[in-house]
């Protein structure tokens, strides 16, 4: 099948030594990806806006990549993982991302292109999240799906995964997953039902053909695919020096707008969505705050929710308070409420088991009622 | 002629006689020792020559057989210099036989005839308790620990010879320091400031006998607070610091001023510490190592998850047993492996803190917390999480209790639990626990939720019961008048004991997993 061909020639061609996004590109613009894989190869004369690329170390490491790499090999195995590959000659190929300053040279995705077609907004945040950061990823994910709009993030550990688990709780799976690495096998691992669950009824999208390990360097690629494919950014959780925030940065470079959760400003984790604030961005404190951005309605999405768990009185309000302000641990409620141990230790258990607080090395959070 | 002379070597943490014979007789002058001496002993026969020949003695130009009997066990080190030079002058006609009889003698040899100090006096001395024992002036107060007599001491070869001919007494026995009855200065609890969970933790684990790991940042204290454990606990009884002295001087350590151990021994094994130097053992020699060091005290274990792996294996029977069996090709032992053990270990790699400031990656969490959830993880029924004291509470005035007067209480509350079963609540049996620790009624439905919860194991209940019922206990103790009916565990006593149980935090914070 000619399709197949296409696919087996780009999946064989991306993964090449010394191949890079920009090469990948030049290479695509002024040949079919059989005839660029041939070209690649050695075996047929370049274009003359190719040639000058094709030589020195680049000309022998593709060569011998080539020789490597089998087309058909490639091909089949992209059609057994359910892996299709557009360039930006084809009809799928995103219309957002074929303006793009930086646009991928192929997108190897699984799924369905139709995902993309609705609103779109980006969330991401640090891999280090708090449970009380994941807990709102994940709502903001399920009211947006809920909404009709589409969400798009990394699938990675923290708040990306907890912004997908949320769309997924929905029956309008409404997810576009952009990885680092190739398709065929899931990261993080812990990630892997999330990321089938994504890859069946949302969008999986990647750079990278299939067998591509997850290395360092093409994380902040991935984030610049996540910031043009959205119309809105929302940085949920960030260190001061994150990778959501080269998202983020990313995002103002292509127009889009950048919105941040705030939070503590003893919470380490959201140490960079407070400085985004203070560059500019708007806070995001509900769903609705988003959906005014996207110029959406939002009015009907007022209102609180029904909150079953008993409203704590007393000593229980206070000891709930505090940890509301931080994260605390049983130290630090007996010193700063002047309790005994005893009673500190009873109260916060208290408030654990009614549901308002969820303990994690020692640590008392609060459990949000979004 | 020939000379029998009682000795003894240490095997473990026990002294093993030996009779050190000596002929001397016609052939070619030469000396021969037999009887699987090491190198350190074979090599007395220089030592031996010099020193009788600098205390003005004559070194019999005839030949000179030693033999160490038992003579299928190894003898290793200098401490049977004595004898054998003592046997070769009954050998060779310059002491008479009746001038030594019913006398031990230990002690290394300097050339010029000093005697020196040698390792595991006190078990040796305990060994031969029917001898009159002549040691060395620098292990005086150790043979005294052991001796049924009084151990006659002396500071050379030629003394000792004088001694036994009666040209002149025994040597003063040393007069006790009167500084030496003062117990050495312990770090008290006085010190810490803030830490109201931690202390009260040592305070638990102090009256129970409740192994503690106290997961925390760097600079948390947990170092800090784990050394003032040693001084919670009560002063050693007779049997126990007889026991924890004999093990200190079959390592060759120092004794405290005066021999005995009074207070419970603190020991801080390195993470790097071999499992050899752990559990105890060597080739020639059978030591005791530090789980055997610390028998009747604390044993601390700073950074928990940098240990060796083996070495964290080892500990696996001293703390189901409370003894230590080493054995190797030549000879085996059993040494006492008593202790409590306070570990402090940073909650992952990086050191932590609160939720979202960790930085390690799942591989290196899931490394450390592997190690960390090993066999020992169980063992802990305290986990208490140290945070750096705030500011204020660094800087306030404010002292908290003194180690004397928890102490006290540790005391009252571990002769309550002595007058159940004669032994710590640490150590009470599920079916001891049904008797003694009889939960009211909202404690029990707590913990039955908590277990459905799968957040606590059927060990980890009976952990909690046994740590309710000291803090029980200290209350009770603790009580001007012990009105309150001592017997039941309320639900105060299980909440406390329940949060001292801190699960360490798994991958992602939705997931944190519970090691008991």
């Amino acid at each position: 099948m000619a399709g197949d061909e296409r696919v087996g020639a780009l999946a064989a061609l991306a993964g090449f030594d010394l191949m890079t996004v920009n090469r990948l590109r030049v290479l695509l613009a002024h040949h079919q990806p059989e005839e660029a894989f041939a070209v690649a190869a050695g075996r047929r004369p370049p274009h003359p806006a190719v040639e000058p690329m094709l030589r020195g170390e680049v000309r022998r490491a593709w060569v011998t990549s080539a020789g490597r790499r089998d087309p058909p090999d490639w091909a089949r195995r992209c059609a057994l993982l359910g892996v299709g590959a557009v360039t930006a000659a084809d009809a799928d190929f995103p219309g957002v991302l074929r303006n793009d300053p930086q646009p991928p040279a192929v997108l190897f995705w699984r799924g369905q292109w139709a995902t993309l077609d609705t609103r779109r907004v980006g969330i991401v945040g640090t891999r280090n999240a708090t449970s009380l950061g994941c807990a709102f990823a994940a709502a903001l994910g399920r009211d947006l799906a809920t909404e009709g709009v589409t969400v798009v993030s990394g699938l990675a550990k923290g708040i990306d995964g907890a912004a997908h688990r949320g769309v997924l709780s929905t029956d309008r799976a409404r997810a576009v997953g952009v990885v680092a690495n190739g398709l065929d096998a899931p990261y993080p691992r812990m990630h892997g039902e999330l990321w089938h669950a994504v890859g069946a009824d949302g969008l999986l999208l990647s750079e990278w053909p299939p067998g591509t390990q997850p290395e360092k360097f093409r994380f902040p690629l991935r984030n610049r695919i996540i910031a043009a494919l959205s119309e809105l950014l929302v940085v949920v959780e960030s260190r001061e020096r994150g990778g959501s925030l080269t998202t983020a940065r990313e995002a103002l470079e292509r127009g889009v707008e950048v919105m941040a959760v705030p939070g503590s400003i003893n919470n380490r984790a959201a140490s960079g969505t407070n400085q985004l604030i203070r560059d500019g961005a708007t806070p995001v404190t509900e769903v609705a705050d988003i959906m005014l951005a996207l110029g959406l309605d939002h009015r009907h999405l007022q209102g609180s929710r029904f909150d079953p768990r008993p409203l704590p009185r007393g000593v229980e309000a206070g000891v709930l308070d505090r940890c509301r302000a931080d994260p605390c641990t049983l130290d630090s409620i007996v010193a700063d409420l002047g309790l005994s141990v005893t009673e500190a230790a009873m109260t916060l258990a208290r408030l654990e088991r009614s549901g308002w607080l969820r303990e994690s090395g020692g640590w008392f959070e609060e459990v949000a009622s979004w | 002629m020939i000379a029998s002379i009682p000795s003894a070597s240490v095997l473990g943490v026990r002294g093993s006689p030996v009779t050190v014979e000596v002929h001397v007789g016609d052939g070619l002058p030469g000396y021969r020792m037999v009887g699987m001496p090491d190198t350190a002993c074979r090599e007395s026969r220089d030592r031996v020559r010099a020193a009788v020949i600098s205390s003005e003695l004559k070194w019999p130009a005839r030949a000179i057989t030693v033999n160490l009997a038992p003579t299928s066990q190894r003898k290793s080190g200098a401490g049977l210099d004595l004898a054998i030079a003592i046997g070769v002058l009954v050998a060779s006609e310059q002491l008479a036989p009746a001038d030594v009889a019913g006398q031990a003698f230990f002690g290394e040899l300097g050339l010029d005839g000093s005697l020196r100090r040698v390792p595991g006096v006190a078990p040796m001395v305990a060994a031969l308790g029917a001898f009159d024992v002549v040691v060395p002036l620098a292990n005086a107060s150790e043979a005294r620990v052991a001796a049924l007599g009084r151990p006659r001491v002396a500071t050379s070869l030629g003394d000792v010879v004088q001694a036994l001919v009666g040209e002149r007494p025994w040597d003063e026995f040393p007069a006790a320091d009167p500084d030496d009855e003062m117990a050495p200065e312990l770090p008290d609890l006085r010190d810490v400031r803030g830490q109201p969970v931690a202390r009260q933790a040592l305070e638990i684990a102090a009256a129970g006998g409740h192994h503690l790991l106290l997961v925390g940042s760097p600079g948390s204290g947990k170092t800090m607070l784990a050394q003032r454990l040693a001084g919670l606990l009560p002063p050693l009884g007779r049997a126990d610091s007889l026991e924890t002295t004999m093990v200190h001087s079959a390592a060759g350590l120092r004794l405290p001023p005066g021999g005995f151990f009074r207070n419970a021994p603190f020991r801080a094994p390195h993470h790097t510490t071999s499992v050899v130097a752990m559990v105890g053992g060597g080739s020639h020699q059978l030591r005791p190592g530090e789980v055997s060091l610390a028998t009747n005290g604390v044993m601390f274990m700073d950074e928990l998850g940098e240990f060796a792996r083996a070495a964290l294996e080892g500990l696996r029977e001293p703390l189901e047993e409370g003894v230590v069996r080493v054995a190797r090709a030549a000879a085996r032992a059993t040494m006492p492996a008593r202790f409590l053990l306070v570990a402090a270990t940073n909650p992952c790699p990086c050191g932590g803190g609160p939720p979202g400031s960790c930085q390690c990656d799942d591989v290196a969490r899931a490394r450390y917390l592997r190690r960390l959830s090993g066999p020992l993880a169980d063992r802990f029924d305290l986990r208490v999480v140290v945070q750096r004291p705030a500011v204020d509470q660094l800087l306030g005035a404010e002292a908290g209790e003194c180690s004397a007067v928890v102490r006290n209480r540790v005391m009252a509350a571990r002769t309550l639990a002595a007058g159940r079963r004669g032994k710590l609540n640490a150590a009470l049996t599920p079916d001891e626990l049904d008797v003694f620790a009889p939960l009211a009624g909202d404690a029990r439905s707590v913990l039955r939720n908590e277990i459905e919860r799968e957040r606590l194991t059927g060990r980890g209940y009976h952990r909690i019961r046994r740590v309710a019922r000291t803090i029980a206990d200290l209350e009770a103790a603790g009580a001007v008048a012990s009105v309150t009916d001592d017997s039941t565990v309320t639900l105060a006593h299980v909440e406390l004991a329940l949060s001292m149980r801190a699960s360490l935090r798994g991958r992602a914070a939705s997931d944190s997993r519970w090691i008991a």
